[in-house]
């Protein structure tokens, strides 16, 4: 049992230094969980601090070089898809989509649109597909990217075809709603490896440059070792969609998805993983163990929770609190907070000492006026897309793959901690079989909604 | 003059260097030609004189490759060039040529040879690894992503080998996958029983089994006080043998054999699980709520092609076989049970209170230890009694290879380790009161005991007193099912059970 924590720890630790430093280079595959060439950068065991040049940072340029045309499709464009899109156009110069797929017409029709209005492109109607198969008659149809939008339970089934097609990915978080698609991402990103493909994930704060220099300063040591993280994502309810008369069983539940567990993996997996993530970058590890509570106290339609807190343990005995909540009319704050033996940081722009005096705080450009503006100088929405194409185009290794899985394990761990009452361990979830939602999809009655129980832990006081 | 002497020694040092290098580089021509010549296919066929070896080699995947790369012999038995090829060339070769002068290859046990477990010694895993450079392939399964993933999250534990022992020597009857089939040959023309054995009293019995053709001897053993454990004087005995503690055990009955194959697929078939789609909790449908869980189908081949029939049954967990035992109690209407440790060690010692139940000294037949090792002891004796490392070829061997024990009991030493109720602790002795009555061990633990030594086992392991325990995690280490089977080991074939019944009133006890 001790040699297999000892592997276990080490392959963690492994997976965190690739989430941390990327893919440095195009590396034997086997030496992925430990024995590569990109050490561990935990903060948390006490490892020594980094030097700069051995983290890795993506490329971070303004706009995305000139280079061979790159055609994208769209899987998935709804919102955040159509959003997707924009950003990609707008990462530089050549860049074009060519193909668009949702289950629903509507969406198809509202993103072509979009693209029309904001880039006069058009996308050719043969290219635009419907139903639960677009995604591969878009990756069939000559695309280079994929940008993959949809609902994340069927991120892990859209990656792997995307990445046995050979496309570069574009996909948003989470990846998985549960242990078994985190799996399938993991395999799916060595394969993506193996073939030199080009992954970004839409955790974006990896991205966003004020985040970026902070983490410069904690992993070369501005904070010492860190001793305890937290983790903020306390919001209004997000929006809902009612149930329409022509709509059948999986169509509401789709165009409802964000309240759905199958769907979406609860709030905790769907978007609270962002600030999970953040704590996983700059820690340079994963938790191990979790127990959280959560409960479902507004919230009308769905089966989610509206709340939950874990306390994420890591092996050295430091934790992780995590808090995430979606009610209105409550204190928000979508923050992370990491502590240190020599100061702390919000992790986004600022580090102070021990005795809360400043000691960094992140230069924001200036505006017309001379103030400092408020946020970076390229979005981090954009700034993905042309970290993705200054990758492609110049051949430099980039792969978020396994980061933001890992990242959407450890957020599921904290959910069936809350769902169950039960401490959960991180190896558990890396070996369980757990997966939502039904065998296969149908646009018809499934037999879900009906049957739908929002979980209730432990036992009914007598 | 020490101008001139200097210049022709330089002259002739120059001469003398240019000799030695030319020297040098012939000599490592023909090394390497050496080198070359001795890696060829062709040179190892030269000894390797047993065609068995290139028959399975030319129907391996590694042969008749989809590429048409051929993969010569020395690339998967040696390591990689430059990473202690010539050591290990030199290790392998040596070893070679002793077998080829001082032995006979048709002695060896080539069965053995191919376990995982030998195998590891004589094939390299960098080997493997250096020309599968990358474990995840686009055209790899579900089932091989799982399992490689897995592979990189355990690597320090892992050997390809575990799944991929036949990709250099083909083995028809090798099997990685759900074995939906096992067990399910049919007994032609035999007398099934419809009632179980009736007994009345304290004496030897026949178990009938209902509905099977089955039937085994139940031994009787009469109760009385031994001292449990050994002596501290006692060769090659292990601390957590001791304190010898005096304990009474109630009379009871007692399997003649360990479970046979027989027995335990009577069992399988009666309760087991056909078109169970999951190797979890079986799918029952609501008329069988009250029949008795049984195996879902094993993953791979249980009996290891050894064979079945009378054999001990083997790669059950501990939770199967205590569901064995509930399964036969409900059908017998008796109260089998696995036997406790202490009942374990009663019935094993048959009165006696030496190292084993015949005559004996440990040191005489261990082959630890210099001279052991040297001249491999087999004794006669041990030989006469036990299934151990030194006479069962490296695999289970019949019960009636050997003699029975003073109670009548067969194999309880060495063939297959037996569980135990008991929970292990190494200090389960030294918490024994005093004038104990059927002890059964720590309240609590994480391992079970399992006891009698193996057919690995070397002589000091199969002493009456000597104690083991189950591997939950080792055990199941390379089974690819997600969750892991609770009903069969992927990484154990060296453990079995032997039944026990209660003498209460239901075997003819009077109240």
């Amino acid at each position: 049992m001790a040699n297999n924590n000892f592997s276990r720890r080490k392959f963690l630790a492994g997976a965190a230094a690739v989430g941390a430093a990327g893919v440095a280079g195009f590396n034997p595959l086997v030496s992925c969980s430990g024995g590569g060439s990109q050490k561990s950068g935990s903060l948390v065991t006490g490892e020594p601090f980094k030097k700069v040049s051995d983290l890795f940072i993506p490329p971070l340029l303004d706009k995305a070089p000139d280079g061979q045309p790159l055609k994208a499709g769209v899987i998935g464009c709804g919102g955040r898809g159509t959003g997707a899109a924009l950003n990609w156009l707008a990462a530089g110069p050549n860049l074009t989509v060519t193909a668009l797929g949702d289950v629903f017409q509507d969406r198809v029709d509202s993103c072509r649109k979009r693209i029309k209005a904001d880039f006069n492109i058009e996308v050719p109607e043969e290219n635009c597909f419907v139903g639960f198969d677009n995604f591969q008659k878009v990756i069939d149809s000559g695309v280079d990217v994929v940008l993959l939008c949809t609902p994340p339970v069927f991120r892990p089934i859209h990656f792997e075809a995307a990445v046995k097609n050979r496309k570069h990915v574009f996909m948003e978080k989470p990846v998985a709603v549960d242990p078994a698609g985190v799996r399938s991402v993991l395999a799916s990103a060595k394969m993506a490896e193996s073939q030199g493909l080009k992954v970004v994930c839409g955790t974006q704060r990896r991205h966003q440059r004020d985040y970026i220099e902070v983490y410069k300063q904690v992993a070369t040591g501005a904070i010492g070792d860190i001793i305890s993280a937290n983790a903020y994502w306390n919001q209004n309810k997000l929006w809902h969609r009612n149930p329409q008369a022509e709509w059948s069983e999986m169509e509401c539940m789709i165009r409802d998805w964000v309240n759905w567990c199958w769907l979406s993996g609860d709030h905790i997996v769907e978007q609270h993983v962002h600030n999970i993530d953040v704590i996983n970058w700059f820690t340079g590890t994963y938790p191990t163990r979790a127990v959280g509570f959560g409960s479902r106290q507004r919230r009308l339609t769905g089966d989610q929770y509206d709340n939950f807190s874990v306390d994420f343990v890591y092996d050295n005995g430091m934790h992780m609190h995590s808090m995430c909540r979606q009610i209105n009319g409550c204190a928000g704050n979508v923050s992370e907070y990491i502590r240190g033996t020599k100061g702390y940081t919000n992790c986004q722009n600022r580090i102070y000492d021990l005795a809360g005096n400043e000691i960094y705080s992140y230069p924001y450009p200036l505006d017309e006026a001379g103030t400092p503006m408020r946020s970076v100088a390229v979005n981090p929405y954009d700034q993905e897309h042309i970290d993705l194409v200054t990758c492609i185009r110049e051949d430099k290794p980039i792969n978020e793959a396994e980061a933001t899985a890992m990242s959407c394990l450890v957020a599921v761990m904290g959910r069936v901690s809350a769902y169950t009452g039960k401490e959960v361990t991180l190896e558990e979830m890396l070996n369980s079989d757990l997966k939502l939602g039904p065998e296969t999809f149908i646009m018809g009655d499934v037999g879900i909604m009906k049957n739908a129980v929002v979980p209730i832990s432990g036992e009914a006081a007598n | 003059m020490p101008k001139k002497v200097r210049s022709v020694f330089r002259k002739r040092s120059l001469l003398l260097l240019l000799f030695g290098f030319a020297l040098g580089m012939i000599g490592a021509v023909f090394a390497h030609k050496g080198i070359k010549a001795t890696s060829t296919d062709k040179f190892c066929e030269r000894c390797h004189v047993h065609p068995h070896v290139f028959k399975s080699r030319k129907l391996s995947s590694h042969y008749a490759t989809k590429s048409g790369m051929l993969v010569r012999c020395v690339e998967c038995h040696l390591p990689p060039e430059g990473e202690g090829y010539l050591k290990e060339k030199i290790r392998l070769g040596a070893k070679d040529i002793y077998g080829f002068l001082v032995k006979d290859s048709a002695d060896f046990n080539w069965e053995a040879r191919r376990t995982v477990e030998m195998a590891q010694h004589f094939t390299s895993q960098r080997s493997c690894l250096k020309c599968h450079e990358n474990l995840f392939p686009l055209t790899l399964t579900k089932e091989g992503q799982e399992a490689h993933l897995y592979y990189t999250q355990n690597e320090d534990e892992l050997l390809c080998l575990n799944c991929h022992i036949d990709v250099g020597h083909y083995d028809p009857n090798r099997i990685h996958d759900r074995n939906v089939g096992f067990g399910s040959t049919t007994v032609a023309n035999a007398d099934v029983f419809t009632v179980p054995a009736r007994v009345s009293a304290l004496e030897t019995f026949t178990e009938t089994v209902p509905g099977t053709t089955v039937s085994f001897k139940m031994v009787a053993i009469p109760g009385g006080i031994f001292r449990m454990g050994s002596p501290e004087d006692e060769p090659l005995r292990k601390s957590d043998e001791g304190p010898a503690t005096d304990v009474e055990i109630t009379s009871f009955f007692m399997a003649e054999t360990e479970v046979t194959w027989d027995e335990y697929l009577a069992f399988y078939s009666a309760t087991g699980a056909e078109g169970r789609s999951t190797d979890t909790e079986g799918r029952r449908t609501l008329d069988d709520v009250d029949a008795i869980t049984g195996p879902t189908p094993p993953y791979g081949q249980p009996d290891q092609n050894w064979g079945m029939g009378s054999r001990p049954a083997i790669t059950m967990s501990y939770y199967a076989a205590e569901t064995y035992c509930k399964w036969l109690s409900l059908i017998t209407g008796k109260n089998y049970r696995l036997p406790t440790e202490a009942e374990w060690e009663y019935a094993a010692r048959g009165g006696t209170e030496t190292p084993y139940f015949f005559e004996g000294n440990p040191k005489t037949f261990t082959e630890k230890g210099f001279f052991g090792k040297l001249f491999g002891k087999e004794n006669e004796l041990i030989g006469k009694y036990v299934i151990y490392r030194a006479n069962s070829m490296g695999r289970t061997q019949e019960p009636d290879r050997v003699e029975a024990n003073p109670f009548g009991l067969k194999n309880m030493l060495g063939n297959a380790a037996e569980y135990c109720s008991d929970w292990y602790a190494a200090d389960a002795y030294s918490r024994l009161p005093e004038k104990v009555k059927d002890p059964r061990g720590p309240a609590s633990g994480e391992e079970r005991v399992i006891r009698g030594g193996t057919f690995k086992s070397d002589a000091a392991l199969v002493r009456n007193a000597a104690r083991d325990k189950t591997q939950t995690d080792a055990w199941l280490k390379t089974d690819p099912q997600m969750p892991k089977s609770k009903w069969w080991l992927s990484d154990c074939n060296h453990v079995t059970f032997r039944v026990v019944c209660e003498f209460d009133e239901n075997t003819g006890k009077q109240q």
